[in-house]
């Protein structure tokens, strides 16, 4: 069953169509790619899912319903995400971006935390441990009670990737995982991810331009190009389809999807 | 009597035109609003003030040395002050000509005292009637100067290389310091420009409500106003957005209460920002997600 | 090779002085005691003025305080924050004097009452960002003194107004001292809910909208229900600073809230520190006792206030609270280019 289905999604900034009729749909449990050359629209599919950005046309599903709320109630959804550009909450530490993540799971509001009675320590309390779990999980327990903004970028990216994970999201919306990793971070990383889908169970839709990790992590991939799709397929089929070839020449060798 | 508010608001809106566009000169070019604005300029009304009847000058004389006066300080201002930060977040710059104003407002009263003194118009004689609105020689000075300029402003941007260099500067200073464009020198430039604008509508102020470290407080929230009003973003804006603030400011005066111009202002900041926060011929701010 | 010890080895000291007092059961015990007696001190010493400009000092602290939740935590910036802070005292004051009910009433309610308000310029304020919100707050700080000004009736205008004596159960506050010890314990109330919002779900959702809004968003953290929430309680803390004024002065007029002190305001949360707690103690005790030492020559104040911001944007960013962290990395700096100048020493010979 398609847990996010997105059907005819068009979205134009003033006379550019960034994405233009799209339509795919993500299974349960599936490690999804989304790809295509720079400036395919990729992101603009994100932030449209996020609901930063309402599409002048086309309908988004998620788990049978339609995704039309607030961005900030996109959580509640069970819809999490990472940015392109790591987007941690600078002056805060790892500790607080991570219990950030669950800001949805709690209810103390300013009030309840300016008197701070026995629910609202019992609640804090519960939030901390299940951050810290995630923080186990990703082997970043060392960097808890520092600074977001001093970290080395991979490390950013694994708290990154926690903050969205914590929260117990059915999907999880990656963009770029990897990119600014050095390789032997960005094994490292595919294999985890592989492992929030086998253990957890979570739903993985990335964008990520690194096509050795895209080959080798996805069930099923969806080229863009120009806003359109272009091709659908398992990674064999997408490699080998000659529209995708065609949108990748010109492009970095390192980044065409041939292996 | 509706018309003859208008003409009357009009001087006044002049004045709030060459103080707003000062503040979106440098608001366009460098991504701040300089608090500072009219305490510069207030101090270069009273170099002014010194030239006339310390020094001795002729008025003209005085008022080109305080405005030479002017461009320099505007200058000398943004390189001490705003360049070792002009990287750092947009609430260090605020505070820096918050800092800037509270120094200067302070200084000011130790170099020149802290009683109003009274400062000459700069064209006498009776008030000139134009069927049936009246209008004095002063305001009509003022109407004039603004004009002038207003559009020399408009010429210097559009023709001059100087001034297609703070255009480019404006649109995207990383872009224009690779094709050549020395940006530091662009925001010493816009700088003192500023500081020139802001310095003739203190001159031209002076008069009408005494020389005095203070003189300029309710002249620089006006200016906000303005611009606000037309648009931090756009010059012609600045001057559109001063002279309707003059005019219906005088209306609010005529018909509902003096005490209240202040607060109207605040009012008609707030609507503006309601309902169209990038004013009347601004654009709105893209913002990136 | 003595000297270099000694070196060495006073700082150390200190440091240990230091963490001994900033233990937090030392510090929060050490610190009680030191504000209990503080007072009795000064009055024994004759100096019983000084008791008044404490109870200020802690007027300002909550300001401050509020203040630093809005544009030190939150990111909006107000330059009109006297204005909340005359509300609540005109509350107040009307509240006691022309309807007769009891300060431990009154002030919630004025405070309340500002924090309402606070939320209704939250909405528009929605909209703003950056300069717009700057200048937008400095025009309602500007419109409420005027308004004050305008509204004889209600606060008898430039004359200003009569405050009555604060009492609870017919204990009058009548004297510095008294006032003393009822202005610490509201201000310790409040310093203790500031720390409690700002150490749980609420505060980590305040920075979040500071340091990014579409990760805030991402997050689930509504924008407009913080903000907004954000100017609402800002504004009851200025509601009960001022109230807290009112009935410490005893006769307030529209002059106590112009412009200069919401300035004020805002110099002491950024010279304390922006988005620290501790920042704001130490900057409204700096802001509130620079004009008094520096009365006898006119503007000085206003001066040093000013050229105190720039120093602190220039050379000190996070404020006083980070001098101590400062200096201790300065310190570290210096000796490992003296180490390093040794070793070298040490390789040519």
């Amino acid at each position: 069953m398609a847990l996010l289905e997105i059907q005819g999604v068009t979205v134009r900034f003033g006379g550019l169509v960034a994405v233009n009729d799209l339509g795919f749909a993500v299974e349960d449990g599936a490690i999804h790619g989304l790809i295509g050359p720079n400036g395919a629209g990729k992101s603009t599919v994100f932030n449209c899912i996020s609901r930063f950005i309402r599409p002048d046309a086309g309908v988004i599903r998620f788990s049978g319903k339609e995704l039309a709320c607030e961005p900030h109630e996109v959580i509640l959804r069970g819809i999490a995400r990472t940015f392109q550009n790591v987007e941690l909450f600078r002056g805060q530490t790892v500790i607080d971006n991570v219990l950030l993540g669950l800001h949805a799971a709690g209810t103390v509001d300013i009030l309840r935390g300016a008197l701070r009675g026995r629910g609202a320590r019992a609640e804090e309390a519960r939030l901390r441990t299940r951050a810290a779990e995630v923080l186990d999980t990703l082997g970043i327990t060392g960097y808890a009670p520092g600074l977001a903004c001093g970290l080395p970028y991979g490390v950013q990216k694994l708290v990154e990737l926690a903050r969205a994970l914590v929260s117990r999201p059915r999907l999880l919306l990656l963009d770029e995982p990897v990119a600014g990793m050095n390789s032997a971070e960005r094994v490292d990383l595919a294999k985890t991810i592989r492992r929030i889908r086998d253990e957890l169970g979570v739903t993985v839709l990335l964008v990520e331009h690194d096509m050795s990790i895209v080959m080798g992590l996805c069930d099923m991939i969806t080229v863009m190009n120009f806003g359109s799709k272009i091709a659908e397929g398992t990674p064999h089929e997408v490699q080998h389809d000659p529209r995708v070839i065609e949108a990748y020449l010109g492009e970095d060798a390192e980044n065409a999807p041939a292996c | 009597m509706l018309a003859q508010q208008i003409v009357s608001g009009l001087a006044a809106g002049c004045l709030y035109a060459l103080a707003a566009l000062g503040l979106v000169l440098i608001y366009r070019t460098m991504d701040i609003v300089n608090f500072a604005h009219g305490e510069m300029a207030m101090v270069s009304t009273f170099v002014a003030h010194t030239l006339l009847a310390r020094v001795g000058l002729p008025y003209v004389a005085a008022a080109v040395g305080a405005l030479a006066f002017s461009a320099l300080f505007g200058m000398l201002v943004e390189r001490v002050f705003l360049r070792p930060i002009q990287n750092g977040p947009l609430i260090s710059m605020m505070i820096m000509t918050l800092g800037l104003f509270m120094v200067f407002n302070g200084a000011a009263g130790w170099i020149w005292g802290f009683d109003p003194v009274s400062f000459p118009y700069a064209v006498r004689g009776r008030p000139v009637v134009v069927s049936g609105l009246i209008m004095t020689r002063d305001s009509l000075l003022v109407l004039g100067v603004t004009l002038v300029m207003a559009l020399g402003l408009y010429l210097v941007l559009r023709l001059t290389l100087a001034g297609i260099a703070i255009r480019a500067t404006s649109q995207n200073a990383g872009a224009a310091r690779l094709m050549g464009v020395p940006v530091p020198r662009v925001y010493s430039l816009t700088w003192g420009i500023s500081s020139v604008l802001g310095a003739v509508a203190g001159i031209l102020i002076a008069p009408t409500t005494f020389l005095s470290p203070n003189m300029m407080a309710e002249v620089q929230i006006k200016a906000f106003t303005a611009a606000v009003l037309g648009g931090f973003s756009s010059l012609p804006g600045a001057v559109v957005g001063g002279l309707l603030l003059g005019v219906l400011e005088n209306i609010v005066a005529g018909y509902i209460s003096t005490q209240l111009k202040s607060t109207f202002a605040f009012a008609l900041i707030v609507a503006v920002l309601c309902i169209r926060p990038s004013g009347i011929l601004g654009t709105p701010p893209r913002r990136k997600v | 090779m003595n000297a270099s010890n000694n070196d060495a080895a006073s700082p150390t000291i200190i440091r240990r002085a230091v963490s001994a007092i900033s233990s937090p059961g030392g510090r929060l015990a050490s610190g009680g005691i030191v504000l209990v007696l503080l007072p009795l001190v000064t009055v024994a010493l004759d100096r019983a003025y000084v008791v008044y400009l404490y109870d200020l000092v802690m007027v300002y602290v909550i300001v401050a305080l509020g203040l630093n939740i809005l544009t030190g935590f939150t990111g909006q910036i107000s330059i009109g924050h006297a204005g909340f802070m005359a509300i609540g005292a005109y509350a107040s004051a009307i509240l006691t004097g022309r309807l007769g009910l009891p300060f431990v009433m009154a002030m919630p309610l004025a405070a309340l009452l500002t924090a309402a308000i606070g939320f209704c310029l939250g909405i528009p304020a929605l909209r703003l960002h950056g300069h717009y919100l700057a200048i937008a707050t400095l025009g309602f700080g500007v419109a409420v003194s005027q308004l004050s000004a305008v509204w004889e009736g209600f606060t008898g205008g430039y004359q200003g107004m009569k405050v009555p004596v604060a009492s609870i159960l017919g204990l009058g506050f009548n004297s510095d001292l008294r006032y003393y010890y009822l202005a610490l314990a509201v201000t310790w109330l409040m310093l203790a809910a500031a720390r409690n919002i700002l150490r749980t779900r609420p505060g980590r959702a305040l920075m979040a909208v500071r340091d990014s809004e579409v990760a805030a968003q991402a997050m689930g953290v509504n924008l407009a229900k913080y903000k907004t929430a954000s100017f609402a309680a800002s504004a009851f803390y200025a509601g009960i600073a001022g109230s807290l004024y009112a009935h410490l002065v005893k006769f307030i007029s529209p002059f106590d809230f112009n412009l200069g002190v919401s300035l004020t305001l805002l110099a002491s949360i950024v010279v304390g520190g922006l988005g620290s707690v501790t920042g704001s103690v130490l900057g409204a005790v700096f802001m509130t006792l620079l004009p008094h030492v520096f009365s006898r020559v006119k503007n000085l104040p206003l001066v040093l206030t000013g050229v105190s911001l720039i120093v602190v944007v220039l050379f000190l960013p996070h404020g006083l609270v980070s001098l101590p962290w400062r200096l201790k990395q300065a310190a570290a700096r210096m000796r490992t280019r003296m180490g390093m100048r040794g070793a070298t020493r040490r390789g040519t010979a």
